[in-house]
């Protein structure tokens, strides 16, 4: 452990320079954090004194991956407001309640298709079925789509899709931490995670003027020390009881984001999550041999890429038709929302802590990768993706439909 | 007018405009501060035709003047406006101008420069549109000068030598 500051600033400065290249050549960074922590591990070489095999320092970077996830999903909790999802309306419920229906039903038939257990088709399931907030808010942002008709759609499925991952990582994570095999018992440690995640959010409610109090304080150096304390604290204890830790974080953010103070801690967490946000992809890329990858997992996920994009283009279709948008807008929703990342690994994640299957793992690094890079892609291209499908299937415009029953 | 507003999580707040004319305007106010203008084509309402990208500050100035010209320069010793070759600006007048204290007619400047005072803003609030000759320059007063370029130029030079 002597050289463990040169060897994490070796690791950092891997990161720095993926994450140089990606912007350099305009494009989605996680991809690139993940391929550099797949080259570098214990099968890479030694260079005189860089060690790329990372031996001493990996459960250092592991570790600063996992703080990344808590802050992930920290800054999800501060986003997210139930309000503005009420807010948001009955056709973006309806929208993502059709997206996650079609992609967790589409998983749920891979996993079981290709003979795996109840456990790991349900992580895969997780996996194929919850799309990259951070990929496709950037790629509306960098495409200049953001005033596009079918922006809040897009959204509010993301944000639909980040309940649903609340709920589902709650649940998995009772069925695949906890050490009981048998029905009841898995029953009871689903029930805990979600009595424990609402005992939070109920006393967290009550406790926002208390909260309030306590966090006016004015140097910055204590108030983000309570903050962090709060978040590791909370989170930490929900380990202890077989909830998934990031669950852990995600109320610590709901709850604090109820609180006056919300801006101030998300201009606080802001850096920290995009520093060890990118150790994180980075210690997941680590956590692969690319010398293992041959063989089945590269031929799941490839057919979980088939279904996804199929899943997704019919699924923006009927929910742009239930929103009554064109199918040309209706479109865009399925191809931008297509980018897998990090909630995909974090379900990996999860199967590996629960010590599931081996090939969940090189599974899911693949099927990131690909979506990851093909995600931006499509959204860049709908318009002549559209075309084409439009050239085969003829689309009909439930508004022009609309206007011709009219003038009859 | 129609106006609607919605919230863009993470990413900021977006007001979408139909106005009589037909045009379709979409404003994104992000939460870095940066506002982006989408002008959508009114035969093609899903196909936006043009876009700036504004910083906050240039935002307000442009708020401002679509605003009709209300904008107060107060913090800003002066404000530029272009209209083909014609330049609309602001100039505060500091207390060392050796303009301070003459008239318009006496430092002659429509003779001098070319340029053409529109407005006098007092500190006190007093407001001369359109002064005449008799008007008084005092100082940390605002002045509105329309003209060209190298006529804002010898303007300035007046305002602070006394003569051009």
């Amino acid at each position: 452990m002597d050289h463990l500051v040169f060897e994490v600033g070796l690791a950092i400065a891997l990161i720095a320079a993926a994450g140089l290249i990606s912007s350099r050549l305009r494009f989605s960074v996680i991809p690139f954090y993940i391929l550099i922590g797949m080259a570098v591990g214990p099968h890479a070489m030694e260079l005189w004194h860089f060690d790329f095999r990372f031996i001493e320092s990996a459960p250092f970077i592991d570790f600063m991956g996992r703080i990344g996830v808590l802050f992930l999903l920290f800054y999800l909790g501060l986003e997210f407001s139930v309000g503005r999802l009420i807010k948001s309306g009955r056709s973006i419920a309806l929208g993502g309640t059709i997206y996650i229906g079609i992609n967790f039903t589409l998983g749920l038939a891979l996993g079981f298709l290709s003979g795996f257990p109840v456990a790991e088709t349900l992580v895969i399931a997780g996996i194929t079925t919850i799309s990259s907030s951070a990929i496709a808010a950037k790629v509306l942002v960098d495409l200049k789509r953001t005033a596009n008709a079918e922006t809040e759609m897009i959204l509010g499925i993301i944000m639909f899709e980040d309940v649903f991952l609340a709920v589902y990582i709650s649940i998995l994570s009772g069925l695949v931490l906890s050490d009981s095999s048998s029905l009841g018992g898995v029953l009871l440690s689903a029930l805990i995670a979600l009595g424990f995640m609402l005992a939070v959010i109920i006393i967290g409610r009550k406790a926002v003027p208390l909260l309030n109090r306590i966090l006016r304080i004015r140097s910055n150096e204590v108030f983000g020390l309570v903050v962090f304390g709060s978040l590791f604290l909370v989170a930490g204890f929900s380990e202890t009881i077989h909830v998934a830790e990031a669950i852990g974080a995600l109320l610590v953010g709901l709850v604090l984001a109820e609180t006056e103070h919300a801006k101030r801690i998300e201009h606080l967490i802001v850096p920290f999550r995009d520093f060890f946000g990118a150790l994180f992809f980075f210690s997941f890329g680590l956590s692969i041999d690319p010398l293992s990858l041959g063989g089945n997992a590269i031929w799941l996920a490839l057919a979980a890429v088939i279904l996804t994009l199929f899943g997704n283009i019919w699924a923006g279709m009927l929910a742009g038709r239930t929103a009554s948008l064109s199918p040309k807008v209706s479109a865009n929703i399925g191809l931008t929302i297509v980018a897998r990342g990090e909630f995909s690994i974090i379900m990996a994640n999860l199967g590996k802590e629960g010590g599931l299957l081996d090939i969940v793992q090189p599974f899911a690094a693949i099927y990131v990768l690909i979506l990851a890079i093909l995600g931006p892609l499509l959204t860049k291209q709908s318009k002549p993706i559209f075309n084409m499908l439009n050239k085969i299937f003829k689309f009909k415009d439930p508004r022009l439909r609309k206007e011709e029953s009219k003038t009859i | 007018m129609d106006i609607r507003e919605s919230i863009l999580p993470g990413i900021g707040i977006k007001y979408r405009i139909d106005a009589e004319s037909g045009d379709r305007i979409v404003i994104i106010i992000h939460d870095d501060g940066r506002r982006e203008l989408y002008h959508f084509d009114y035969e093609d309402l899903e196909q936006s035709i043009s876009m700036t990208t504004l910083n906050d500050q240039e935002a307000r100035q442009v708020a401002s003047i679509i605003g009709g010209m209300t904008y107060k320069p107060k913090q800003l010793e002066s404000v530029e406006m272009t209209f083909d070759d014609f330049i609309i600006e602001w100039y505060k007048v500091e207390p060392h101008y050796a303009s301070v204290g003459k008239s318009i007619g006496n430092l002659d400047i429509r003779q001098n420069s070319g340029a053409t005072i529109i407005a006098i803003m007092e500190k006190k609030g007093k407001k001369f549109v359109n002064p005449g000759p008799e008007v008084v320059i005092n100082e940390d007063a605002t002045v509105v000068v329309v003209g060209e370029r190298d006529q804002q130029k010898r303007f300035k030079q007046i305002l602070l030598n006394g003569s051009g």
